[in-house]
């Protein structure tokens, strides 16, 4: 814990530079996810894949979708660039203001607090993400390591430390409690409590990180099988 | 010498009925913070201007303002580090003005007083030992200085008066809360009481920080997954009530 509380707060880019420009950061924002809308929506169904919204697959998008929304690195994020619940912090013009409805986490956003049971789903749905790496080394009838298989790792250790990074996941192991070490001289360090307390202060870079991979992740399948983008080859050996 | 304009907010609310930006160009000097420089306007150029300080050194929270539009310690603001050469000094918006760049901010030591104190566990020997590795979540929200930027920035407080009592209050409850020798939860008594449930988790309170506590990771956040075991976690409130039967047996 104590690294990780005195180490300051840092930031890729300083917060002066991004803060007075939150009409771009917004545009931004709500590109991001128009082209995210754009690019899952029915698209053609190819050879030998059937796309999600056709399949029963559909039907646990909505839990991801919801464990998602409910994060709490992501509520940042579009309270601020889509609701402009603030547009941002300090700002030549504040767009909220008293005359605008808000009722915060305490109407329809009471879902938020329901998050962790959208965190248990994203860990049951965690195995076949690995099943896939699996899958794609093993499909041809002997081993076959491709660009593929490299980009489903990558994804799949991206969401791996997205779901464990979580804040309720940071409750649940050691949070909930005010003393590890009572009476004291138990020599319990509270290990992973702090170790995944690193990680969670990195949440929201790879809760983005992990997103665009996933879109990304989609797309590239959904090339190969259309035959615009290669997949090569990289390691190919019999049983 | 070099010369910077520095815009000071003037308003004196029992003669102006609107407040006005004046400018003042003052001497630069080397390692110059924002303090400085209105402290040299209130010295050499207008006496009549009112500011609070205290310690000049980050540690007291009296000088805080805005500058620029960001809630920041004057004392902690250094004139090179502003860009674009424009510095606009106001008063926290926050709060009632008394006069110029100085705030009314009593009413924080009245919903400090309705955060329920520190109450120890009964039966631990005294004198009372804590691990280190206990006390360290708690002794990262003593860092606290009471600058009250943090209430400046915040939304729900600035904007829309929902009775959030805010992140500074949230802070101090965190503190009690989890310090190892207490015995209350006061995560209910934020979520009904102290309107956490306005919080919508947008983080201005940690970026503007001065000491740089990471007051919606470490406070805010762990408070609300608390409120979520009490009040909306079916199977946490499974468990805590078959522990409480176990124990009453």
């Amino acid at each position: 814990m104590r690294e990780t509380q005195d180490v300051p707060i840092r930031h890729l880019i300083p917060v002066e530079f991004l803060e007075p420009n939150w009409r771009f950061w917004s545009f931004v924002f709500i590109s991001i996810l128009g082209s995210i809308l754009i690019a899952e929506y029915r698209v053609p169904v190819y050879d030998g894949l059937t796309d999600p919204f056709y399949t029963p697959t559909v039907l646990i998008l909505p839990l991801v979708v919801l464990f998602r929304l409910t994060c709490y690195a992501y509520r940042k994020d579009y309270h601020r660039h889509l609701f402009y619940h603030p547009n941002s912090c300090p700002s030549d013009k504040r767009i909220d203001n008293a005359g605008r409805i808000y009722t915060g986490e305490t109407g329809f956003f009471r879902i938020e607090n329901i998050h962790r049971y959208f965190m248990y789903t994203a860990w049951a749905i965690l195995p076949f993400f690995y099943y896939d790496i699996y899958y794609s080394t093993v499909y041809s009838g002997s081993l076959t390591v491709t660009l593929g298989t490299i980009i489903l790792t990558i994804n799949a250790v991206a969401v791996t430390f997205y779901t464990f990074s979580c804040h309720s996941v940071r409750h649940l192991i050691g949070g909930y409690r005010d003393c590890t070490n009572c009476p004291v001289n138990k020599n319990s360090k509270n290990l992973i409590y702090r170790f995944q307390s690193k990680l969670n202060s990195h949440h929201e870079a790879i809760a983005w990180t992990s997103l665009i991979m996933f879109v990304f992740v989609d797309l590239f399948i959904r090339g190969m099988v259309a035959g615009i983008v290669p997949n090569i080859i990289l390691i190919h050996r019999g049983f | 010498m070099e010369k910077v304009t520095v815009s000071v907010f003037r308003r004196d609310p029992e003669v102006d009925s609107e407040g006005r930006f004046v400018d003042y160009e003052i001497p630069v000097e080397e390692g110059m913070v924002v303090l400085d420089a209105v402290k040299y306007i209130e010295r050499h150029v207008d006496p009549t201007l009112s500011i609070r300080w205290n310690c000049m050194a980050g540690k007291c929270g009296s000088c805080s303002a805005e500058i620029n539009n960001r809630p920041s310690l004057m004392c902690k603001t250094r004139i090179d580090s502003i860009k674009g050469g424009k510095i606009k000094v106001s008063p926290m918006a926050a709060y009632p003005l008394i006069k110029d760049l100085v705030t009314d901010v009593s009413e924080n030591w009245e919903l400090l007083r309705k955060i329920p104190p520190f109450t120890p566990r009964e039966g631990i020997d005294k004198p009372w030992r804590i691990s280190q590795v206990d006390i360290e979540r708690s002794k990262e929200f003593k860092k606290c200085i009471e600058c009250f930027l943090c209430q400046d920035v915040c939304h729900v407080i600035r904007e829309h008066h929902s009775g959030y009592f805010g992140p500074r209050h949230i802070v101090k409850a965190a503190s009690l809360d989890m310090h190892p020798l207490d015995s209350l939860d006061r995560s209910e008594f934020l979520n009904k009481d102290a309107g956490m449930g306005y919080c919508n988790i947008t983080k201005c309170c940690t970026e503007v920080c001065p000491e740089e506590i990471r007051i919606t990771d470490n406070a805010i956040i762990p408070e609300k997954e608390r409120v979520a075991n009490i009040s909306y976690d079916p199977l946490a409130m499974l468990i805590r009530s078959l522990k409480k039967g176990r124990r009453e047996k």
